[in-house]
């Protein structure tokens, strides 16, 4: 599949375990997607029970868990325990199955997205396990879908604050969405392609050297503009600080998630961290040269993980230091700001693109 | 903005009239005279109430009412109106409004002083008497479905209080839902995260914004006046102020009483005790104030906001220094009538060097909180010109403290009815006039400041003290009883504003009527004036601003 002369993660599979025709395929197809997979959710677990309480506290001035294990990291097992054995309340008059649907439908839409994101090299290992020709496209679609879960645990819930949730959560990423994807698309105008290891590929170059440190080409630097554009649109687009309205605790209680509990509850932070993740996996490839870093090509996974990780950090940064906006100012900033903005940015970037090449 | 007299150029509240020219100017109103010993009283027909006040309202200035009182006696109810001035609260004047034993009905304030509406309210819920022209007459404490008043005479308190449950009104059940309109009905709390306690708001929307918000208080109700009116002046009742405004402000609370008592009993207070509870009652102002930050911040900012825990990490400090002084961390029960009970904790110099240390660093902390919060563009965004309250609107509903001067009304009863040690130390009132959230918030952060160059004063003065002339108590007697017939009304600058006591002795040891006048009751009712039209967001930032405690609320 695809151009690119690196292999991807499933025909790695199937040659080196010498899985033969199509059934081969599918199995290496799964084994891949289930490794892809667990690796994300493994960061969500470290990050939803420990890191982010850490990242909190070192923010605030406290010192958070650390009674269990070494660092409080047992936490993790102990808060997976705590949170799975609650009760699952079942409220009176949620819209079933769409209740039920709504906290599978978030992780999944975030995770579907990590399908065509280059995750880099591990070894041998080129962690992508597919790389179509749309892979952008499809990112952002996928992406996307997060907002239809968002509405449904808001509809279906019977409450009227998950009911406010999600509309907000609508009218967030509606605002939003667009912005983003314009803005992606001047990273396509350079690139020349929506392929994702074509996207990578071509912040490869050097940009310029500095004293013998050579600078790469990754579009932060080329369009510093674009990439804080794209960043803002990223922090709305995944619900956090100074954009957390569809949840906003202290005003309309948790948002959507209001009636959730138990399992599902741990589903939709499941998801929603997911979703952060997808967002600064987004980020690392359109803007911050995917995989790319100092040393050998083979530890490229490394520095992917450490990008999305500082993703990771800068929205907690964020959400411990930023007010939240109100949600007519956030409509105002995304139709009036954001999106004048971004298509001038895209306009540009055709004209000066068009004028070099 | 300094100690001196307000120096507006307000023709009536230049000069104090005296109660024959009140007398004179009130004509046939007055039936009769009920002095206080803080006011002169006059008491009128109940059906003359809104010309009454109205005319001292107008023609002789008295534009605060501080305080409706009700009670009953052997013979007759009785509503007390303790009317004051913004521009100057020692000129006070009191109107008694008899009303029929039988029948107890007199007329309603509401329509010259917007505050009395939940006053009388609460009158009618506790006493039992109806105001007539009364715009919603109906229980504001208790539920609706409760049997007596608790506080009148014929109330039995045996009797068993059984509401069945088709009969049982849910004051959440109601949506409110017609076919016509196109507004949603929600409830804010009781349990909520941002009501700071348990208070409910019936809230109308339409789409975002706030149609109609209407707070329904009472869940935190303790018979805080049942319970003083049962204890002893002497010992009894000074552990109770602690328990209405708990955020650690408790020696603003006890001073109310204590002035109170003191007045009424004529009790002198040595000057180095007045110090000592200066200095404790401004930590105590520092301790709130930094809380109504931090959750000022949790409402606007969300719940993993930095801004929180460094402000509690600030009101530890005051409040380490609190717990050297009293040995208490949040019932001080420090104050005594008369005094403090004892002195400043041995070694005298290692507290005063704690203390010092707390006041050097406070700067550099209300700086980064200016950093952090009030000059952040998005934090502006959402607070300036959000909630607005204006100044005329402001007296109207008796808003006092942080709240009234952030809309520009300059009324401090520390420099305007001078107590305590206030009156010789060198400090200013902090008035803002954006009338919002921001300005509320501005207010209480300088008033830190403000609070910071008083405790520092006081410690200066308290280092110097000759070791010899450390009186923490006057000589008090063991059991007291002031004259029958005694009625007095006093307010002191508590943390939210002006805290009020109202008591009448009937020569016994215990009071026969204990009121509190509670400074986050009457601002509470300014919400809807502020949150009407806004959105939620903004009416959640403008209950944040209030900065209520639901302890004091509800009592």
């Amino acid at each position: 599949m695809g151009t690119a002369s690196v292999q991807l993660f499933p025909e790695f599979l199937t040659e080196t375990f010498g899985l033969p025709g199509v059934l081969g395929e599918i199995v290496a197809a799964l084994v891949a997607a289930a490794i892809v997979g667990n690796i994300v959710l493994a960061f969500t677990g470290v990050a939803g029970p420990w890191a982010k309480r850490k990242i909190t506290a070192a923010f605030t001035d406290r010192i958070a868990v650390d009674r269990v294990g070494p660092f409080g990291l047992l936490i993790i097992p102990a808060s997976a325990v705590q949170l799975l054995a609650k009760e699952l309340i079942v409220p009176e008059g949620v819209d079933r199955p769409t209740w039920d649907l709504a906290p599978t439908v978030l992780p999944a839409s975030a995770l579907l997205g990590f399908a065509v994101i280059p995750m880099g090299r591990l070894g041998p290992v080129n962690f992508q396990l597919a790389d179509p020709e749309v892979g952008l496209a499809l990112v952002f679609a996928f992406a996307s879908i997060a907002s239809v879960s968002l509405v449904m645990a808001g509809y279906a819930s019977n409450n009227k604050y998950s009911m406010l949730g999600g509309l907000r959560a609508v009218a967030q990423n509606l605002a939003y969405e667009i912005p983003l994807i314009v803005t992606a698309m001047s990273v396509v105008i350079f690139a020349g392609t929506l392929q994702m290891s074509e996207i990578v590929a071509a912040q490869s170059a050097v940009l310029f050297s500095v004293g013998g440190v050579e600078v790469p080409s990754w579009f932060a630097f080329v369009n510093p503009f674009a990439f804080v554009l794209f960043l803002t649109a990223n922090m709305a687009e995944i619900g956090r600080n100074p954009f957390d309205i569809p949840e906003a605790p202290t005003e309309i209680v948790a948002g959507y998630q209001t009636e959730y509990s138990s399992a599902y509850f741990v589903l939709f932070y499941l998801g929603e961290f997911v979703h952060i993740f997808l967002g600064g996996a987004i980020l690392a490839v359109t803007f911050l040269g995917g995989a790319s870093g100092p040393g050998p090509e083979s530890i490229g996974f490394l520095w992917f993980v450490a990008k999305i990780w500082g993703f990771f950090l800068f929205t907690q940064w964020a959400r411990s230091a930023l007010p939240r906006v109100r949600i007519d100012q956030l409509i105002e900033i995304g139709w009036k700001g954001m999106l004048v903005l971004s298509f001038a940015n895209l306009v540009l970037t055709a004209v000066i693109v068009g004028v070099i090449a | 903005m300094s100690l001196e007299a307000p120096d507006t150029p307000e023709t009536d509240a230049a000069v104090e009239p005296t109660p024959d020219e009140l007398a004179a100017l009130l004509g046939d109103l007055v039936v009769d005279r009920d002095d206080h010993l803080n006011a002169p009283g006059f008491v009128i027909r109940p059906d003359a109430v809104q010309e009454t006040l109205s005319t001292l309202k107008t023609e002789a200035g008295y534009d605060h009412l501080s305080l409706v009182t009700a009670q009953e006696y052997e013979n007759r109810y009785e509503s007390i109106y303790h009317l004051k001035k913004f521009d100057d609260p020692t000129q006070e004047v009191s109107v008694v409004v008899p009303a029929d034993k039988d029948d107890p009905v007199s007329e309603s304030a509401d329509a010259v002083f917007r505050t009395a509406d939940w006053h009388e309210r609460e009158a009618y819920d506790l006493i039992g008497i109806e105001y007539d022209d009364h715009p919603d007459l109906r229980r504001i404490l208790l539920p609706e479905t409760w049997q007596g008043h608790p506080l009148s005479m014929s109330y039995d308190q045996e009797r068993p209080q059984i509401a069945t449950l088709p009969e049982h009104a849910n004051p959440l059940q109601d949506h409110h839902r017609d076919a016509e309109s196109d507004t949603m009905f929600l409830n804010i709390g009781p349990h909520h995260p941002a009501t700071h306690g348990v208070l409910h708001l019936k809230t109308v929307l339409d789409g975002e914004q706030v149609v109609d918000v209407e707070p329904d208080i009472g869940y935190l109700h303790r018979c805080e006046e049942q319970m003083a009116q049962s204890g002893t002046y002497r010992h009894q009742i000074m552990p109770y102020p602690d328990r209405w405004d708990y955020i650690s402000a408790g020696l603003l609370n006890e001073w109310a009483y204590a002035r109170a008592a003191e007045d009424l009993a004529d009790i002198e207070v040595p000057e180095y005790a007045q110090v000592i509870r200066t200095m404790g009652a401004e930590m105590c102002r520092i301790a709130a104030h930094m809380l109504a930050l931090a959750t000022f911040a949790l409402d606007v900012n969300g719940d993993f906001t930095a801004t929180f825990m460094y402000a509690i990490n600030d009101r530890e400090r005051v409040q380490d220094l609190l717990e050297d002084l009293t040995g208490q961390r949040l019932m001080f029960n420090y104050f005594r009538l008369g005094g403090v009970v004892w002195d400043l904790p041995e070694p005298r110099e290692e507290f005063f060097s704690k203390t010092r240390d707390f006041l050097d660093q406070l700067p550099g902390s209300v700086e980064e909180y200016h950093n952090l919060v009030t000059s952040n563009e998005i934090f502006q965004m959402r607070t300036v010109d959000t909630g607005i309250l204006p100044p005329e609107v402001a007296k109207n509903y008796g808003a006092t403290g942080p709240v009234a001067r952030g809309s520009g009304v300059d009324y401090d009863l520390r420099r305007d009815d001078p107590y305590g040690y206030y009156d010789e130390l060198d400090w200013d009132v902090v008035t803002e006039d954006g009338c919002d959230n921001y300005s509320r918030l501005l207010v209480r952060m300088q008033e830190v400041e403000e609070s910071a160059k008083i405790i520092g004063q006081c410690v200066d003065l308290l280092e110097d003290w000759p070791e010899d002339e450390r009186t923490i108590q006057a000589n008090v007697p063991r059991t007291l009883r002031p004259d029958d017939d005694a009625e007095i009304y006093r307010a002191v600058e508590a943390a939210k504003g002006e805290l009020g006591i109202y008591m009448r002795s009937d020569g016994t040891d215990k009071p026969a009527r204990f009121k509190i006048r509670s400074p986050c009751f009457s601002n509470l009712q300014t919400l809807p004036e502020m949150a009407n039209g806004e959105y939620i967001p903004d009416v959640i930032a403008a209950l944040g601003s209030l900065d209520i405690v639901l302890g004091e609320v509800d009592r």
